[in-house]
């Protein structure tokens, strides 16, 4: 009797700062939430006028008739192949095709290298110095636009759909949902189908998922960060691993300076995620995935684009070339509080 | 017999290699024409074969993201024209673009003799008879025409095709085919790079648990709530591998080679090996895979162990169809060499060695099977060729094939070669060698 007496008391000192839904989803200091939607951060205005006033790029099935308009006088190995092999191979050789990049001031993104230059961007909310050349690279490119780009469709629903990408943050040590200026933040994957509503296509939060030791013990990764006004800002992580898996490869993709920006409630986050990408890596968990076929959806030009990744990546230089190695990228993030159950190993008898 | 406790499905090559020689799949006699015969498998199981021993295959329509490919029941569609040109199945890309090498390219017919039957053939249970267009009469399994593969050379070879799982973005390949596995019913077994897995007839794997047997259930209470025993009906009846044991009066359940049968409750795909991570549990297989090399390992990646090298580098496969309406495999060192060369390098020999070397064999080592074994091959062209051939190098085979490692593969468990080519690697690319996949539902 005196305990429920304590507890409730407790919870009524507790309700003027804690929702319903906080106080029963952040539990001795601890709050998780898995991620359900990611995808490349696009500033889009109304018919691309502003940020692709020449338009958008042409993909690959434009590019082949321009290249080979006589191919039936050509084989294999000098058309089709011909294309796989500068796709597969890329190289930084001018391919003949201007490649048309995002214009305008505007993107989505943070500051990432804390300066503020001529090629960076700025937040629609007049924040300067943003860092986002990614944008810059596929803002023009239909497949990457919302909301019914190829990629941006199926990259997107991949993350809720293949649990090899469910990864999760947790928060430790939080005091306030709304303000903490020291939390703890670790990364894991999750092994668990997604607590879903109705329609099966939108995850329900107060579902439950294990911690992947079983196979995702190298993606687990640790930060600190801190809640204001609602928003957790987290400090840069020197390298943190995306698994993407869109159709089935088992990919990657590789950040530095990871940090993330959300916005914080007792049943879900959203947000930002910015890095800087490896070039290579961010190119081939996007052709790994999706073939040429897939590409041609959203004339994506894999040989252009590689090309331009190239051009405008921004940092990590090579240190025998000087050429830079990663670009700056921000990523829109939506994640579903869950409750995480970390066993330590699999259980080692369940006979009776 | 090895005692139950030895036929894990553990993922340990050693067991693997221990195993494969004692498990053999039964099947079920069925009617036979003359001169068809029974041959069993290191990858496939039971398969038909001609009188020499060749495995019969059928090529089946499968729908590709273009169209179809394949033959429909019935009818015929490898004969002995030389197709010319691309037919447009590798969207993005059109039809009519003449094929590579030409002036040697081979027939449909070349390279799958079609089975012909004798003036005096009478169809027989599921074996028919259809007409060619020279009105010959070739022997059809189940309505699908037959034919035999010139890449098998002794009796039990299937180089010619698999049984693994596609899906539209693969070739229209050719398949082997068998009599029926004598299973209950409500059972399967499919092909995998473990051997052949039994599962439900819902593609769900089907485990045992060790020291399990009759009048020796250990499964019970809460363990059910995570094990599926599968039962049998009342009068169900033991036939070959498969009996039935007692789990409580009137409570009867399926066991294979004496050890009961489950499911586990938590598996999230077919063909999964999630419950033998509990202890003591294990996949039930009715034949493994012939062991990989000795020197070889397993690695654990994002999702799931791989095959390796000592060294621990990922073991990748070439598989190729081509874009003709034949659907030609170009996957054979005696095929046309121009797309793997343009896909490992860029059509230069040297730099595919260098992005995609091949894995070398020590000299004088002998193959652990028909399956895998160390062949001379000439690098620059990809060709097999004799060891006393200039720059010739002795390397690992899978079904005839070579094996190979991904130079970006940085470190022990780095599947970055996985899904390079066109098609995701299904149709002119490479995948990595999986052991194990909790991730893409059993289709690698």
């Amino acid at each position: 009797m005196r305990t429920s007496f304590r507890l409730l008391l407790g919870l009524v000192l507790a309700a003027p700062a804690m929702s319903y839904g906080q106080a029963s989803t952040l539990r001795d200091g601890r709050i998780a939430y898995v991620m359900t939607d990611l995808f490349w951060s696009v500033y889009q205005t109304e018919d691309g006028c502003e940020e692709c006033p020449r338009g958008f790029n042409d993909g690959p099935r434009e590019q082949f008739e321009a290249l080979f308009p006589n191919h039936a006088a050509l084989d294999v190995t000098r058309t089709q192949l011909h294309q796989e092999v500068l796709t597969w191979l890329p190289d930084t050789e001018p391919d003949g095709f201007e490649f048309l990049e995002a214009e305008g001031p505007y993107a989505y993104g943070l500051n990432l290298d804390g300066e503020v230059s001529d090629n960076d961007f700025q937040h629609p909310d007049g924040t300067p110095g943003i860092d986002n050349q990614v944008y810059r690279a596929v803002a023009c490119i239909i497949g990457f636009r919302g909301p019914d780009g190829v990629e941006y469709i199926f990259q997107n629903k991949a993350i809720i759909d293949e649990p090899y990408n469910r990864m999760m943050i947790e928060l430790s040590d939080v005091d306030d949902l709304v303000n903490d200026d020291a939390v703890q933040v670790h990364l894991y994957r999750g092994r668990d189908e997604l607590l879903k509503d109705a329609t099966g296509e939108g995850a329900l939060p107060g579902g439950t998922q294990r911690v992947d030791r079983r196979w995702g013990e190298s993606l687990i990764r640790h930060t600190t960060g801190q809640i204001v006004d609602g928003v957790l800002i987290t400090e840069p992580m020197p390298d943190m691993v995306m698994p993407w898996m869109n159709l089935r490869v088992p990919s990657i993709q590789l950040f530095r300076d990871a940090r993330f920006r959300l916005d914080l409630t007792p049943t879900g986050a959203r947000g930002l995620l910015a890095a800087y990408a490896d070039v290579d890596t961010w190119y081939y968990q996007l052709i790994r995935n999706d073939s040429t076929h897939h590409l041609s959806n959203g004339q994506i030009s894999g040989i252009s684009l590689y090309r331009a990744l190239r051009r405008l990546a921004d940092a990590y230089p090579d240190p025998e070339t000087g050429a830079p190695t990663a670009i700056s990228t921000a990523l829109d993030v939506k994640m579903t509080q869950v409750f995480v159950l970390d066993e330590p190993s699999a259980p080692t008898a369940t006979a009776e | 017999m090895l005692p139950q406790s030895v036929t894990a499905a553990c993922l340990s090559l050693l067991t693997l290699g221990a195993i494969a020689e004692d498990l053999r799949e039964a099947w079920r006699e069925v009617p036979m024409p003359a001169g068809i015969q029974v041959v069993l498998t290191e990858l496939e199981g039971p398969v038909f074969a001609d009188a020499s021993g060749r495995t019969l295959y059928q090529w089946p329509q499968h729908k590709l993201r273009n169209g179809y490919s394949g033959e429909a029941p019935g009818v015929p569609a490898c004969y002995d024209e030389v197709v010319t040109v691309t037919t447009g199945l590798m969207s993005p890309y059109p039809a009519g673009i003449p094929l590579p090498e030409l002036d040697s390219r081979s027939s449909c017919a070349d390279l799958w003799p079609p089975v012909l039957a004798d003036e005096f053939a009478e169809p027989l249970g599921d074996w028919s008879l259809v007409e060619r267009r020279d009105g010959t009469r070739q022997w059809a399994y189940d309505e699908q025409p037959l034919y035999t593969s010139v890449r098998d050379q002794e009796p039990g070879d299937t180089f010619g095709g698999s049984g693994r799982k596609v899906d539209g973005d693969s070739p229209a390949i050719r398949v082997p085919v068998g009599p029926p596995a004598l299973l209950p019913p409500g059972f399967a077994v499919k092909t995998t790079s473990l051997g052949r897995m039994i599962t439900t007839d819902r593609n769900y794997a089907v485990y045992a648990l060790d020291g399990e047997g009759p009048g020796n259930i250990l499964c019970r209470g809460a363990c059910l709530d995570r094990w599926t025993p599968l039962l049998a009906p009342g009068l169900a009846i033991a036939q070959g591998d498969w009996t039935i044991v007692e789990r409580a009066p009137g409570q009867r359940q399926w066991a294979f080679h004496g050890s009961p049968v489950y499911t586990h409750r938590l598996d999230t795909h077919p063909w999964s090996q999630q419950g033998s991570d509990e202890a003591g549990w294990r996949n039930v297989f009715t034949q493994h895979a012939p062991a990989p090399p000795q020197s070889f390992t397993e690695q654990a990646t994002l999702a799931g162990t791989v095959l390796a090298t000592a060294e621990g580098k990922t073991i990748y496969v070439y598989r190729c169809g081509e874009d003709s309406q034949d659907q030609l495999a170009c996957d054979h060192p005696q095929d046309s060499q121009v797309y793997r060369l343009a896909i490992c390098g860029g059509g230069d020999a040297q730099r595919c060695q260098e992005r995609w070397p091949y894995v070398p064999a020590v000299p004088g080592t002998s193959g652990t099977s028909r399956s895998w074994r160390p062949q001379w091959i000439d690098p620059m062209t990809g060709r097999f060729t004799s060891a006393d051939s200039p720059g010739a190098a002795f390397v690992w085979t899978y079904r005839d094939r070579p094996v190979y490692t991904y130079d970006l593969d940085r470190q022990a468990g780095d599947v970055h070669g996985a899904g390079i080519g066109e098609w995701r690697g299904k149709r002119n690319g490479l995948a990595a060698f999986w052991l194990r996949d909790d991730y893409m539902q059993g289709i690698e």
